[in-house]
């Protein structure tokens, strides 16, 4: 195997493809880095409008498939993790394609955080104060404007993640499999505080070529290297077409779908000294995970960040591990609350989970 | 029980040291996978696990089981062929069974070996693999479990 040129990074641009097409040239770069015949490589990319669930998900369970179809939505499988996500062109992908060797380090939590401090070093780059947000997400002020996840293969490492550019929260909340009744107009403007454009943010919204060039150049410069402006190799373009044949199928986008279980999102109220809080929790019933919080409530906290802190910290957990996280959580920071606790938020948590029992039980 | 900056290494068992996995003979003749407490370090908590259908074959050194911790998705890579006789139930309804006990509970599948003596040759096991495993964490930067 030839060794890689580890002072540069290609830049790939493969523009606005369909799902199915970004989805192969993710597992056959990956593969071909892997095989050491890919270099290192930044690629942006473009969504024509799909619904795209995490590698491990159900599509039936997450996606609102009626409603894709209807309009027009293609639906795919990411080979990498996490939930399910609404692209469409008003964002812009981005995703490396490097090796552990090149990142210096072998761990998958000092991986990420170092791409995503990168990547939000090249957003701040335009004049937006965008900031790493463990474990996956950047933010503005709290408000989120790109969301991540990884996919490894042996030694190479494929990571990527959104830019929202000019998005709206909407769309995304109308492909997800949310019962109707929930997607009021106050749930809406709820999630739609919850993100931000970068178009919002600057009071002139620089071509998207200025923030592809911003975005590499803080890849470029985090890892010491040039970048260069390339195209696919051959045995690249060879696996992609392999890739797309297996990918763009029913098998590949309907693989592990089993009936989708009705209510997996549970609401509670919970009344403290510090005032009423509000949880929303989505479940994995099967893997007694949590998958997503929304917390709201007339509660003081500073600063305001903090409760987008804590249901980003608390995205994917275990259920069993709740309650230590959220301890860890309010430990290692310093939060200014009225009359409430780390104990108060513990108690909301599992008065919404109590909730998915009770439920649970009856539906037995 | 062998142990590598902190890492649990047991010694009576075999390993591919770079792909982070681990296999032992069982006295029915089938072999039990698993992945490394390094591994499971390296990773997190995993919150999915997809183990290869029972009854397909798997090649040595090619995915056995997909998981999933903190949005990265990757493959557990089988150190001998074979084919799958059983796959991890507890493991299915929690996956972090495989961080808490790697070596025990959290086994990944169990398949019936096609050429044990022919493809463990390369493997690794007692003293050797703790130094193997003392390189490679040199080589990642590793710390510490």
């Amino acid at each position: 195997m030839p060794e890689r040129d580890q002072t540069t990074l290609r830049v790939l641009d493969t523009g606005l493809r369909p799902a199915a097409e970004n989805m192969a040239f993710n597992r056959s770069l990956l593969e071909c880095h892997q095989e050491g015949v890919s270099p290192h490589t930044l690629r942006f990319l473009q969504f024509e409008p799909c619904a795209l669930v995490g590698f491990h998900q159900n599509v039936d369970q997450e996606i609102n498939t009626e409603y894709c179809k209807e309009h027009g939505i293609a639906i795919q499988r990411r080979i990498t993790g996490g939930g399910a996500i609404y692209f469409d062109a008003t964002q812009l992908g981005w995703e490396l394609y490097l090796d552990k060797r090149f990142l210096g380090t072998a761990d998958m939590g000092q991986i990420a955080a170092r791409i995503c401090n990168a990547a939000a070093a090249g957003m701040r780059s335009l004049g937006v104060d965008a900031q790493f947000r463990p474990r996956n997400d950047i933010e503005v002020d709290g408000r989120k404007i790109s969301g991540t996840g990884g996919a490894f293969d042996g030694e190479s490492i494929m990571y990527q993640g959104t830019l929202l550019i000019e998005f709206d929260v909407e769309d995304m909340l109308r492909i997800l499999r949310i019962p109707a009744e929930k997607l009021s107009n106050k749930a809406i403007e709820s999630a739609r505080d919850r993100v931000v454009n970068l178009a919002t943010l600057l009071e002139e919204m620089p071509a998207l070529d200025v923030v592809k060039d911003a975005i590499a150049r803080a890849f470029a410069e985090e890892f010491g290297v040039r970048t260069e402006a390339a195209d696919l190799l051959p045995e690249e373009r060879r696996a992609f077409d392999a890739a797309l044949a297996e990918i763009d199928t029913e098998e590949w986008v309907y693989q592990r779908n089993r009936p989708a279980t009705d209510a997996p999102m549970f609401e509670s109220i919970f009344k403290s000294d510090g005032g009423l809080m509000r949880v929303g929790a989505a479940l994995d019933p099967e893997r007694k995970r949590l998958k997503q919080l929304w917390i709201t409530g007339d509660i003081f906290v500073k600063p305001a960040r903090t409760i987008a802190d804590l249901e980003a910290a608390l995205r994917d957990t275990p259920q069993a591990e709740m309650e230590d996280r959220v301890r860890a959580f309010f430990a290692e920071r310093d939060v200014e609350m009225l009359q409430l606790t780390a104990d108060d938020f513990i108690a909301a948590i599992q008065s919404a989970l109590a909730q998915a029992e009770v439920d649970s039980a009856a539906a037995q | 029980m062998g142990a590598v900056r902190g890492c649990d290494i047991p010694e009576d068992l075999m390993y591919n040291v770079e792909n982070n996995v681990w296999v032992r003979k069982e006295s029915d003749g089938t072999a039990t996978v698993g992945l490394t407490s390094y591994a499971c370090s390296l990773a997190g908590t995993i919150v999915s696990y997809t183990p290869k259908k029972v009854g397909k074959t798997v090649k040595k050194d090619k995915s056995c089981t997909t998981v999933e911790s903190g949005k990265w998705v990757g493959p557990a890579k089988t150190p001998v062929t074979g084919e799958v006789t059983e796959t991890n139930d507890k493991v299915a309804a929690n996956p972090g069974l495989i961080n808490e006990d790697p070596y025990g509970e959290g086994w990944l599948i169990k398949l019936k070996p096609e050429d044990w003596d022919g493809e463990v040759g390369d493997l690794k096991t007692g003293s050797d693999a703790l130094a193997a495993f003392e390189a490679k964490m040199e080589a990642d930067g590793f710390g510490g479990c």
